[in-house]
């Protein structure tokens, strides 16, 4: 086909500026019908800019936007989605107390002047969630529905809009493997059916699977077009930071030392039933389940965050008891929370604040804050952890994910924290920060922690591992070490969880 | 220089500094001694009673009440002084106790039933004044003691006792926000509750010590307020909650919580004060001056908030290729 074929959407030149800081410089990029363009590269890169952009969010300083072959202006998100802009964004975009129907058609609800036709319009959310096979009831309250079907949910929106483009930012995050396959097979359906479809993700495996050309971005620019990119993770990756990554995942395992952490039986109202094991010192033991199967909400127990209805747990060899967040941080155990922004930071303080947050008794002097004190441990934190030096005065908000990430993970070093339970460490983080974190998980076994790891990406979990627990339904239902399961393993634990909903 | 801008002090202390010039532009009477003394009585109140309702904006709260808790405390210890015999120190102690009690039953309700804190000071903004009229059978009582008005009226060094007070509360308050332990939780917990409490801090404590501290100043507001016109009234203190919300506002305390400056508060509250003050020199009559007050207020948050769009305004633009307007296209999609 000519180069001009089934061009829907075409980028040529963008530059936009936040004040000094160039965040897309000369960006150019081809959207075709029938084709799924991946767009990738490190926090910061500029990709959230790029697409921002094209959904009318932002206004480039320079560049033409083409529809169709023929320059356009986006000057708002309405204008965008008049022209068939449709976007997944990471965030989502639903209103929790609404019908999935309501939400389909959210802006635009079908029927005359002031009458809603609610009936019309559940029928035609039945037939937008039949053409795309997705097994959502459309009277369900969003609020009511888990995670991913929310998401679900949110796709089923975007494309019931008539979309000549549709973006999907991130769509895999709260996503378990059966799901992101689902919702992969959707995609390519509606590939299929002449959509242009631009897919924005951190897993590279799933871009390089999907995606049938890949756009790579680094500092603003593109550096590999869609033509050049070849489809494997380590030529990805290569361009993507601009060198070779030897070593994906620098797993050191280290001597498992005496037990460290004992859970006996414990169970909570938020979905733990009974949940015994081990964890000595130097291992990471990490907990494979979907989403809803109770990985978290373990790791929600062992915190003091819902209360245990029964079982007890042993720090040392000694029994604690745990009420409340502040007990588990006292007997040192440290929660790096699933969700940076609504558990884990606080974007009105700055990076230092940020850090010494969960123990600020360290420079506690009674009637005063040791202020120099607290700059001290932060300003070497900052230097340990390699994060951005600006980060110690700036507010968190205008600092990358990966380096907000690095920040929280000086926060629970600062407690002095044994035990660390890692909530999806890496989800949403670039590459270069993806290696800190599991370099520093060696650190923290070599220095005879321990380490729960909870992570829905197999290879990962997998590979950082010393035992993998699978949790289903609230329990455990099987530990084995990690060089003994197989990602069908970790697969037909999901595959039970969907037989048993 | 940026970090100079950056403080949250200097907008509303421009604020402050602009609206003094516009007053003075207006009438010579602004910089008289009486005007100013005059100014500084009329301050100190409002000042006083908004840091509690800073403080309890930062927890991402609000606070209804301390126009009602004050006619009740003025009730209160007039009676005590009056009525009941009490020795005159040992009433404003208690006056204070009460009112710190009261802030505690505000804070018990919200953090611990889990009330939210606009519910539970509407009523409080209902009950207290209802409260007040319990005593005296309603009536206010007047010339409670020869004690009393000396607190407000009194000078040390040529300068009124209440700007003592204003500059010591308000240091305390900027050294608890800033420098204790408290201060830093109250923040925490305004800027995002999940993350606090994952932090280990005990959120319900932070938010129930907010309202004490609330409770507490709108004691202080009360004994003032007192001493003024010596004498207890169930009348006394009707919307000083708004322009102690309002003083808050201006001076940049963010309703969602967890921003601001205690500090800035003082700004807001002379700002508010001025704009009074040079309206009645100017004889405006008081429905115009609530309207100037309620203008103040969007034109203080709306710039707070537009500040990106305006410096862009501000500042020299490059301007993007032109392009088509969409217009033509617009019609081909469904």
């Amino acid at each position: 086909m000519g180069m001009s074929d089934g061009v829907v959407w075409e980028l040529r030149g963008i530059r936009k500026t936040f004040g000094p800081v160039v965040a897309n410089d000369d960006v150019s990029l081809v959207l075709r019908r029938g084709q799924i363009h991946g767009l990738v590269g490190e926090n910061g890169s500029g990709k959230s800019t790029l697409i921002k952009t094209l959904c009318g969010a932002h206004q480039p300083d320079a560049g033409t936007i083409l529809h169709e072959g023929k320059p356009v202006r986006l000057d708002s998100p309405l204008a965008a989605r008049a022209l068939g802009i449709a976007t997944v964004f990471q965030e989502f975009s639903l209103v929790p107390h609404m019908s999935v129907a309501e939400n389909i058609f959210l802006g635009r609800w079908l029927g005359r002047s002031m009458r809603v036709d609610w009936r019309g319009m559940r029928e035609a959310a039945l037939r937008v969630l039949a053409t795309f096979e997705i097994d959502i009831p459309p009277d369900a309250l969003i609020r009511d529905l888990p995670v991913a079907q929310q998401q679900l949910a949110e796709i089923a929106k975007a494309m019931a809009a008539n979309a000549s483009v549709i973006i999907l930012d991130e769509p895999t995050t709260a996503l378990g493997l059966r799901e992101t396959e689902h919702l992969h097979a959707l995609l390519r359906r509606m590939c299929d059916g002449g959509a242009a479809i631009l897919y924005i993700s951190h897993r590279l495996d799933e871009v390089v699977r999907l995606c049938d050309v890949i756009t790579v971005m680094r500092n603003g620019r593109v550096v590999s077009t869609a033509t050049e990119t070849p489809l494997d993770v380590s030529g990805v990756i290569t361009r993507m930071i601009g060198k070779d990554v030897t070593e994906h995942y620098p797993k050191v395992r280290s001597e498992a030392g005496e037990v460290l952490l004992e859970v006996y039986d414990i169970a909570t109202e938020r979905g733990v039933r009974g949940v015994s094991f081990t964890l000595k010192r130097g291992e990471v033991l990490g907990l494979w389940g979907m989403l809803g199967s109770g990985r978290s909400e373990i790791a929600r127990a062992l915190f003091g965050v819902d209360p245990l209805t029964r079982g007890e747990v042993r720090l040392h060899g000694r029994a604690v008891r745990i009420h409340a967040p502040s007990d588990a941080i006292a007997a040192g155990i440290a929660l790096l929370t699933e969700n940076r922004k609504t558990d884990g930071l606080f974007f009105n303080f700055t990076g230092t604040e940020n850090i010494t947050a969960a123990n600020l008794g360290d420079f506690d002097r009674g009637l005063w804050l040791d202020l120099r004190r607290e700059h001290e441990v932060s300003h070497a934190l900052i230097q340990r952890l390699q994060v951005t030096p600006e980060a110690e005065f700036e507010l968190v908000d205008r600092l990358s994910g990966g380096t907000q990430q690095k920040i929280l993970v000086a926060r629970w070093l600062h407690t002095g924290a044994e035990v660390f339970i890692l909530d999806e460490p890496t989800q949403g983080i670039d590459i270069g920060t993806k290696v800190a974190i599991y370099q520093l998980i060696n650190e923290f076994t070599g220095a005879g922690k321990g380490v729960i790891l909870i992570s829905a990406d197999d290879k990962e979990l997998l590979a950082m591992s010393d035992r993998v627990a699978i949790v289903r339904r609230g329990r455990i239902v099987r530990i084995a070490r990690a060089g003994e399961l197989s990602k069908a393993d970790l697969l037909e634990s999901s595959d039970e969880r969907m037989r048993a909903a | 220089m940026r970090r100079w801008l950056a403080n949250p002090l200097v907008g509303p202390a421009i604020a402050t500094v602009v609206v003094a010039l516009l007053v003075m532009s207006t009438t010579d009477r602004f910089l008289d001694a009486g005007n100013l003394n005059n100014l500084a009585l009329q301050v100190s109140i409002v000042a006083l009673v908004a840091i509690g309702s800073t403080a309890v904006i930062f927890i991402g709260g609000i606070d209804l009440s301390p126009g009602s808790m004050i006619a009740l405390l003025t009730m209160v210890l007039a009676c005590m002084l009056k009525f009941w015999g009490i020795g005159f120190w040992l009433a404003i102690v208690l006056t204070l106790a009460l009112g710190a009690a009261i802030g505690a039953l505000n804070g018990f309700i919200t953090a611990y039933l889990r009330i939210p804190a606009f519910i539970t000071t509407l009523a409080g903004y209902s009950a207290y004044r209802g409260a007040a009229f319990m005593f005296n059978k309603g009536s206010p009582v007047f010339s409670a003691s020869d004690r009393l008005e000396p607190l407000f009226y009194g000078t040390f060094l040529g300068i009124p006792l209440p700007l003592y007070y204003v500059v010591v509360f308000f240091a305390l308050a900027h050294w608890l926000m800033r420098y204790t332990r408290l201060g830093r939780s109250i923040y925490a917990v305004g800027g995002n509750v999940n993350a606090a409490r994952l932090s280990g801090i005990n959120v319900r404590r932070i938010q129930f010590y907010a309202f004490v501290i609330a409770g507490f100043m709108a004691a202080v507001g009360s004994v003032l307020m007192a001493a003024r016109l010596n004498s207890g009234s169930p009348n006394y203190g009707v919307g000083l909650e708004l322009q102690a919300i309002a003083a808050a506002v201006i001076g940049g305390a963010s309703l969602v919580g967890g921003r601001g400056a205690v500090l800035a508060t003082l700004f807001g509250a002379l700002t508010i004060t001025i704009v009074q003050n040079g309206l009645n020199l100017n004889a405006v009559p008081t429905s115009t001056q609530n309207i100037v007050i309620g203008a103040i207020i969007v034109l203080a948050v709306g710039i707070d908030m537009w500040r990106g769009e305006l410096g862009r305004l501000l500042a020299p633009r490059r301007q993007a290729e032109p392009a088509r307007p969409p217009a033509a296209t617009e019609g081909e999609k469904p």
